[in-house]
């Protein structure tokens, strides 16, 4: 038995070396793209930068538009690495070990993403500082009662922890990665293994660490939308003024952020060739968690919408009708096709054990998702209290751009994480693949 | 980095090398130590370890941020007391988000150098001799200070190498 585990964890580090060479010419092609995207958000950004938010669709009664909704959906985005790695590790639930290394990266660069957001929605940049709480000559003071402020606080601690999260799982991995290499690539591995040489007292820590990561990431993640739902919640605004809203958000955050790992996940198993590791049994196990928070979302919807109709004439009403029936109803639509009716159809297996349908399915989520932030923000101003406060918004190229250039940035720095580190666990893979040579040995005997 | 002369192992199998360590406490050394690719229960069992102290170290980290939280947000409404929209100047209820994120922050930063601080001082303590293939394939078992004894100890529970360290 002894050779058949040796020869599986071989097969393992020779299968994520592999890994570390995609296809040069598409991953070329690829990162062209993204830098392209990058360049047109840049010159978009720029423009707001020197003539101002005139540039933007942005007008009085809409003050928030596409970039608060880029905002919230990369934030919803960086949901599901959280949710795979640190709640299913708790959980014990042992399909995430091949997946979970991809959605902590995609977490990691979807707040490095949300993160700018807010800067580029300031319009003038340079005062971003001013969220900091420091000292200074004004003798002004942040207002920590404002969700904003909370915000600040929120993405930025998230970003810390799951930056660190990330880091402490890559350690053994990239040790290895160090030994097997030389010149600059050693010298690039040896940063992320931070001295790790595989001890028993390392992992006596590192195993303690990981633990206390999970449980404080866990509330953190649930915290994270929670705040960000605050943003809306915490205002008078119809449509946004609901106690409903911390849950409908965090349950949104990880529809949106698990079918965006399966999005990546498909065409990264076929390009790196990792069908042995990451098999559909794993697709079929995230499929299920799919089917799972859309129905708490469908069910978010019903509610909110149930309760403003029973609640009888008023703005809280007229808003939603609004929502379902102005300017943005086919959003609406597109988004309920989306979120609540796609999802359904992985209940067949079929749908769910073909990776052409699972793909379909998840992409209709994450437009429905980016819609969903769309229709909460803008139809919510659009249609105020009263009808002198009505008014209608339409993105312009500008926000598009800035839009386009946010894929752009996410997709450069998770093309450059394929290239550079370790896609999967690979010693905790080695550890599944030793309890699965002892259930075999134990079967056979 | 500290150099000890002994007797390392080599297995392909964590149920050999967690025989080895357990046979090597039976006979008497009490300092045993080991690297490996992964985790192996089996081995980390055998191992007997102390449990880490990285748990208090945390709450220490968790304990300051909560500090950090109230005297950020009290200390400086209180030192710039404006009144905004009639609501109290200390206002808990709002507060406690920001304090919740900063006990987060300096917890979570605390439990991370906590576990690179004990993985350094573990490496400075005590010597294990190092091989890639503890990281890749194997697992090493050291007895430091060990001689013939240990030699053939190590042997009977299957190592596919045994070797002197000067």
């Amino acid at each position: 038995m002894s050779a058949a585990i040796a020869e599986r964890m071989r097969s393992l580090d020779q299968t994520t070396e592999d890994a570390l060479r995609p296809p040069r010419y598409g991953w070329a092609a690829l990162v062209a793209v993204s830098l392209t995207c990058i360049a047109i958000g840049v010159y978009s950004w720029s423009l707001i930068i020197r003539f101002g938010m005139q540039y933007t669709g942005l007008n009085r009664p809409v003050g928030w538009g596409v970039l608060i909704t880029d905002f919230v959906f990369w934030v919803g985005i960086a949901h599901s690495g959280t949710l795979i790695s640190a709640v299913l590790f708790l959980f014990r639930a042992r399909f995430r070990t091949a997946v979970y290394r991809a959605a902590e990266a995609m977490t990691v660069f979807g707040v490095m993403t949300a993160g700018l957001f807010p800067i580029i929605h300031l319009g003038r940049p340079w005062y971003a500082h001013w969220i900091l709480p420091y000292p200074n000559q004004r003798h002004l003071q942040i207002n920590f009662r404002s969700p904003l402020v909370w915000d600040a606080f929120a993405i930025s601690t998230y970003f810390c922890v799951s930056a660190m999260f990330l880091l402490a799982g890559l350690m053994p991995d990239a040790a290895a990665l160090r030994d097997g290499s030389q010149g600059l690539r050693r010298r690039f591995y040896a940063l992320f293994a931070l001295g790790w040489r595989g001890t028993a007292e390392e992992w006596r820590h590192h195993g303690r660490a990981y633990l206390f990561f999970a449980a404080f990431a866990t509330p953190l993640v649930i915290s994270v939308h929670s705040v960000v739902s605050w943003d809306f919640a915490v205002s008078i605004v119809p449509g946004w003024h609901s106690t409903l809203f911390p849950p409908y958000f965090v349950a949104g955050a990880i529809l949106s952020g698990v079918a965006m790992v399966i999005t990546l996940l498909i065409p990264i198993r076929r390009a790196m060739k990792l069908e042995s590791i990451i098999t559909l049994d794993h697709f079929d196990m995230l499929s299920r968690l799919v089917i799972l928070t859309s129905l708490i979302l469908t069910y978010s919807y019903s509610t909110e919408f149930l309760l403003a109709l029973r609640a009888g004439p008023g703005p809280e009403r007229d808003t939603l009708l609004y929502r379902a029936t102005g300017a943005f109803w086919p959003f609406f639509w597109l988004m309920v096709l989306g979120n609540c009716v796609g999802p359904l159809f992985l209940f067949f297996k079929r749908v769910r054990g073909s990776l052409v349908g699972l793909f379909f399915v998840c992409v209709l989520v994450n437009v429905g998702m980016w819609l969903e932030r769309f229709n909460i923000v803008v139809s919510s101003l659009e249609h105020n209290r009263v009808p002198f406060d009505w008014g209608t918004y339409h993105p312009r190229l500008v926000e598009i751009g800035i839009t386009l250039g946010s894929f752009g940035w996410f997709f450069f720095w998770f093309l450059l994480f394929l290239k550079l580190l370790p896609a999967i666990s690979v010693s905790e893979l080695k550890e599944d693949a030793h309890h699965a040579a002892l259930h075999e040995a134990a079967h056979a005997a | 980095m500290l150099h000890e002369p002994g007797v390392l192992a080599v297995f392909a199998d964590p149920l050999q090398a967690a025989r080895a360590v357990r046979a090597a406490h039976e006979a008497g050394h009490a300092d045993v130590r080991a690297a490996m690719p992964a985790p192996f229960p089996e081995v980390m069992e055998a191992m007997a370890q102390k449990k880490s102290i990285i748990g208090a170290v945390t709450l220490g980290g968790a304990s300051v941020g909560i500090c950090l939280g109230l005297w950020l947000t009290i200390g400086t409404s209180l030192a710039l007391p404006i009144s905004v929209g009639g609501k109290p100047v200390v206002a808990l209820p709002a507060f406690l988000v920001i304090i919740f994120e900063v006990t987060v922050l300096i917890g979570g930063l605390s439990n991370f150098l906590g576990m690179l601080i004990g993985a350094f001082a573990a490496r400075r303590k005590s010597f294990m001799p190092h091989d890639p293939r503890f990281l890749r394939d194997r697992i090493g078992v050291f007895l430091p200070g060990a001689g013939e004894s240990a030699r053939v100890l190590l042997r009977a529970a299957g190592a596919e190498e045994v070797r002197d360290v000067a």
